[in-house]
């Protein structure tokens, strides 16, 4: 269809939100050796405070899981997945393998860089599951 | 006298039981397996006070179709009820009669009810501008678990732009 124009139309509706955090990125899990599901927001506070939300959030519970950002667009269901050369941020250990649950990340964190949440078993180097983040 | 004494009698499996011992115990520690049968279910408060704000119910990003199609569309909800989708960083071509509709992601139908004309829509109104951020109200009775993707939609060549597949957020 050639019908496109080279003129476009420029819409600007406002949010209908004063925001108090703003949301910068979103992405669904994915995992398969352990079935891993739900959703990982990152938001900013209003004092610039950075935090992920994992949201209807699924794993299999495991020993010494933790939440990490890895430098990489996305990361596969891979044991040892993680290369000694692979920047990672670590942001704690799994609250629970089930539900709601938030984690600080640290303030000089490029999101630009750290684009995938991974739910990493320190002790086996597995990934349990992992969520490449876009913009929201 | 039968020096022969089985192993079940013996000082052996006293022997063997001991070097068991630590053996499983480290096992269980390192593979915890009884937290296949556990779960630890946690639930903790969004991280700001929100209940005024809108609340995204489901997002996607756009791919194009027909064209060049890129963005985010999200279903808000304000908290008197009303619901909206918003496309943002959006980014389509212009075109005559295009209109943003919700229908059924998969692709088979859509194709399908294009070609024979009927095609199983909630029409959100005409596309206000083929850049920038918009709104588009919902009518009050969608079903968005039927209708689960946002669609930019060429009436009149019957031209899928873009989609959207929306997920729960």
């Amino acid at each position: 269809m050639a019908f496109a124009f080279a003129a476009s139309v420029h819409a600007q509706d406002a949010m209908k939100q004063e925001g108090k955090a703003k949301t910068l990125a979103t992405g669904t899990f994915h995992g398969k050796v352990h079935s891993t599901s739900g959703r990982a927001t990152i938001y900013q506070e209003a004092d610039g405070k950075l935090v992920l939300r994992l949201t209807n959030f699924k794993t299999s519970n495991g020993p010494d899981v933790h939440v990490i950002l890895v430098a990489t667009k996305d990361a596969d269901d891979d044991a040892n997945f993680l290369k000694s050369s692979t920047e990672r941020v670590e942001l704690g250990s799994l609250k629970g393998n089930q539900g709601d649950q938030n984690y600080e990340i640290p303030s000089n964190t490029d999101l630009s860089k750290f684009q995938t949440v991974s739910i990493y078993c320190e002790r086996f180097n597995a990934n349990f599951g992992a969520a490449p983040l876009e913009k929201f | 006298m039968d020096t022969h004494v089985s192993f079940w009698r013996s000082r052996r499996k006293w022997i063997f039981a001991a070097a068991a011992l630590p053996v499983l115990v480290a096992a269980w520690w390192a593979f915890r397996p009884e937290k296949l049968w556990v779960n630890h279910k946690v639930s903790e408060p969004a991280p700001f006070a929100s209940n005024t704000d809108p609340q995204p119910l489901y997002t996607g990003r756009l791919e194009g179709k027909a064209h060049q199609t890129s963005g985010r569309a999200t279903i808000y909800k304000t908290p008197d009820g009303k619901q909206y989708l918003r496309l943002t960083d959006f980014s389509t071509s212009n075109g005559p009669d295009v209109h943003v509709l919700l229908a059924r992601s998969a692709e088979a139908n859509l194709t399908q009810e294009i070609v024979k004309g009927q095609l199983d829509s909630v029409e959100l109104g005409s596309l206000k501008g083929n850049q920038g951020d918009q709104n588009y109200d919902l009518p009050a009775s969608v079903d968005l678990q039927k209708y689960n993707a946002a669609v930019i939609y060429c009436e009149r060549f019957h031209a899928v732009f873009g989609l959207a597949r929306l997920e729960p957020f």
